[in-house]
C-alpha cells in the first residue's frame, strides 16, 4: 500500500512522466500516422489480389484470392532484370561515392592545410544545387562521353549526387576519433596510407556504413536521372520502369498492382534489416552542419 | 622534409577524386547554365551555340518572364508546394516527433511504421497514389462519391483540386525528418525538464518553452529540407498529372524545355535553371533570417 503511494508520488514528480489526457492524445496521433503511412501500401497490397479491380473497386475486399498478377510480374514482365539493374547501379554508385568521399572527408577532418575550409564549404554547397537546374549540362556531358543510354553513365551520375549528406556523416565520424591514435601509429612507423587504411578506417567503419546505407537507399529510389539517361527497357532501373507501367499493363490492373507490391518490398526489407543504422544516421549528429 | 612532402602528396591524392567530381558535376554545369543563359542555343544549333548580340543579351530571361506560357504557373505551383512543405509538413513533423519522444508503449512501432513510406521511392508512391485517385476503381473516388454522387471525372484533371491531390501524395510522408528531430529531442537533458516543472511549465507549455527552442537548429534544417523539396518537386507531378491542368512545376518545365519537347530550347532551359537556383537560395536565406529573428530564440535575443 505504502509502496504503491510512493510509486505514485515518484511518478508525479518525474518530469518525463505523461499525464493521462496527454497519453490519449499521443495514442490518437500515433494511430493516425500509422493509418496514413500504411493505408496506401495496404490498399495496393489487398487490391493486388482482386481478379477484376473494376468489378470490385475502392475499399471492397477481394472476393477470392487471385495471385496470377504476381506470376506475370516475374514471367511476362521479367522484373528480375530491373532489380538487377537497380542493384548494380545503386551499389556501384554508392561504392564509388563513399570511397571518394571517405578519402576527402578523412583529410579534411584530420589534417590542417590551406583551402580546407573552402573544400568543406564546396561540399556543403552542393546540397543547395537542385539537380533539375543542371538537367541539360549533365545530359549533354553524359552524351558527349558516349555514355548516354548506358548503365555506366548512370553510375557516373549516381556517384556524384547526394554527396553533401554522405560527406557530412563521414567527416563527423572521422572528426571524433582521438588524434592520439595518429601519433601512436606514426611512432610505430606507419605511413600516411597505412595509418588511414589500418588504423582509422576500421574505427570509422560504422559511420561509413551509415552513410553508405543512406546513400544506397537514395540511389535505389532515384527516378529523375534514371528516367532521363536510359532509354532501352532492358537497361532501366526499377523506379524508371514504373513510368512505363501505365502503358505496358494497359488494362491488366491485377498485374500492375502486383508489380507495385513487388517493387516496394525490397526497400522495406532493407529498412527492417538496417533500421538501426538508418535511424542512428538520421538522429545522430549527422544532420548538424 | 620528406615526411612533409609525403604528407602534402597524400592530402592531394586523397582530394583529387572528389574534387574532380565537384568540378565535373557541379562547378562546370553551373558555369555552363550561367553562361549559356546569355546564348542562343536550341534544337536548330545544338553543335554551335552562339552568344546573343549585345543589345539582346537578356532576351532569354525576357522570353521566360514575359512570353513562355508556363513559367508563372510553374513558379506559383513550386512556391506553393514549398510553402505547403514549410507550413504543413514542418508542424506535422514536429508534432509527430514530440508525440513519439514521450516513449509510450508502441511508440517505437509507430515510429518504424511511419518511416516505411519514406524509404519507398517517391516514384512508386506517385504510382500508388495514381491508383488511389483513379476515377474508376480508386478508393478516393468512392469517398468523393459519398458527397458528390454524380462526380465521374478524375480529380487529377480538376484544376485547383489537383494541386492538393499532389500535395497529399507526399506531405504526410516525412519519416526521415521526423527521425532527425526525434534524435535531437532525445538528446535534451532531463534536468532541463525538471527545472521547467519547478518553474510551473507543464504539458504543452513544456514543449513550447523547452523542447521547441532547444531543437530549433534542427527545426531550421527540417524547414530548409521541406521547403526546398517542395520547391523542387518533379516525380509527383510526372506520375500524377504529367503537368496537365495547371500543375507544372519549375523542375518539370526545365526538363520539358531541355529534353522532352520536340523543339528543345537548351539555353532557355538553362535560364530557368539559373532562376531556380537563385530563388532556391533566396528561399533558404529567408528561412535562415526568420529563424534568427523569432521570439522563441534562446540565443538570438542576446545577439539582437
Amino acid at each position: 500500500m505504502r509502496g504503491k503511494m510512493r510509486a505514485k508520488k515518484i511518478k508525479e514528480t518525474n518530469p518525463m512522466s505523461v499525464k493521462k489526457g496527454e497519453a490519449v492524445f499521443c495514442y490518437c496521433i500515433m494511430l493516425i500516422i500509422c493509418l496514413i503511412a500504411l493505408f496506401p501500401i495496404l490498399w495496393v497490397f489487398i487490391s493486388s489480389f482482386k481478379a477484376d479491380l473494376l468489378a470490385e473497386p475502392g475499399f471492397s475486399l477481394p472476393s477470392s484470392i487471385h495471385a496470377d498478377g504476381y506470376v506475370r510480374v516475374f514471367t511476362k514482365l521479367g522484373i528480375g532484370t530491373y532489380f538487377m539493374n537497380s542493384f548494380i547501379c545503386a551499389t556501384l554508385g554508392t561504392m564509388i561515392s563513399i570511397t571518394m568521399l571517405s578519402m576527402a572527408a578523412y583529410v579534411v577532418a584530420r589534417f590542417k592545410f590551406p583551402g580546407r575550409g573552402l573544400i568543406t564549404a564546396a561540399f556543403m554547397a552542393t546540397m543547395f544545387v537542385p539537380p533539375s537546374a543542371l538537367t541539360f549540362p549533365i545530359y549533354n556531358l553524359v552524351k558527349r562521353f558516349n555514355l548516354f543510354n548506358t548503365r555506366t553513365g548512370l553510375v557516373f551520375v549516381y556517384a556524384c549526387i547526394g554527396i553533401a549528406i554522405s560527406f557530412m556523416v563521414i567527416r563527423n565520424y572521422f572528426a571524433i576519433i582521438p588524434t592520439e591514435l595518429d601519433e601512436a601509429a606514426r611512432i610505430d612507423g606507419c605511413t600516411y596510407w597505412q595509418n588511414f587504411a589500418r588504423v582509422i578506417l576500421p574505427i570509422a567503419r560504422p559511420g561509413i556504413m551509415t552513410a553508405a546505407i543512406l546513400n544506397w537507399l537514395q540511389l535505389w529510389n532515384e527516378f529523375y536521372w534514371s528516367s532521363l539517361l536510359i532509354i532501352d527497357r532492358s537497361k532501366m532501373t526499377v523506379p524508371a520502369i514504373l513510368s512505363q507501367f501505365t502503358t505496358s499493363f494497359r488494362t491488366d490492373y491485377n498485374g500492375l498492382l502486383s508489380a507495385i507490391v513487388v517493387i516496394i518490398i525490397p526497400p522495406i526489407v532493407i529498412f527492417c534489416l538496417f533500421s538501426k543504422y538508418f535511424i542512428e544516421a538520421l538522429s545522430g549528429g549527422a544532420v548538424k552542419g | 622534409m620528406k615526411r612533409k612532402f609525403n604528407r602534402n602528396l597524400f592530402i592531394l591524392l586523397f582530394l583529387i577524386p572528389s574534387c574532380l567530381c565537384l568540378l565535373v558535376f557541379y562547378i562546370y554545369p553551373i558555369a555552363q547554365i550561367l553562361i549559356t543563359s546569355f546564348y542562343k542555343w536550341d534544337y536548330t544549333n545544338l553543335a554551335n551555340p552562339e552568344i546573343l548580340p549585345a543589345g539582346e543579351r537578356l532576351s532569354n530571361y525576357k522570353y521566360i518572364f514575359t512570353q513562355y506560357p508556363y513559367f508563372w504557373e510553374a513558379l506559383k505551383n513550386s512556391l506553393c508546394w514549398a510553402l505547403v512543405g514549410i507550413f504543413i509538413q514542418v508542424p506535422l513533423t514536429l508534432v509527430v516527433a514530440i508525440v513519439i519522444s514521450k516513449g509510450l508503449k508502441f511508440s517505437r512501432f509507430a515510429r518504424n511504421v511511419y518511416i516505411v513510406p519514406s524509404v519507398i521511392s517517391s516514384a512508386a508512391m506517385g504510382l500508388i497514389f495514381l491508383q488511389l485517385y483513379n476515377a474508376r476503381y480508386g478508393p478516393i473516388q468512392q469517398i468523393i462519391n459519398i458527397f458528390k454522387p454524380d462526380f465521374r471525372d478524375s480529380i487529377l484533371l480538376v484544376e485547383g483540386v489537383n494541386f492538393w491531390a499532389i500535395v497529399f501524395a507526399y506531405v504526410f510522408f516525412c519519416g526521415t525528418t521526423t527521425i532527425m528531430l526525434l534524435g535531437q529531442i532525445h538528446g535534451i537533458a532531463p534536468e532541463l525538464y525538471e527545472a521547467a516543472m519547478i518553474d510551473g511549465a507543464k504539458g504543452w507549455k513544456r514543449e513550447l518553452y523547452i523542447t521547441i527552442p532547444l531543437v530549433k537548429p534542427t527545426i531550421k534544417t527540417v524547414t530548409t529540407l521541406a521547403g526546398t523539396a517542395g520547391f523542387l518537386i518533379y516525380n509527383e507531378v510526372f506520375f500524377l498529372t504529367n503537368g496537365a491542368a495547371g500543375t507544372k512545376s519549375i523542375s518539370f518545365i526545365i526538363r520539358e524545355l531541355a529534353i522532352t519537347s520536340p523543339r528543345t530550347q537548351y539555353a532557355r532551359a538553362n535560364t530557368i535553371g539559373v532562376v531556380q537556383i537563385a530563388i532556391g537560395l533566396v528561399l533558404i536565406a529567408i528561412i535562415n533570417w526568420v529563424f534568427s529573428h523569432d521570439k522563441y530564440s534562446l540565443r538570438g535575443k542576446r545577439k539582437g
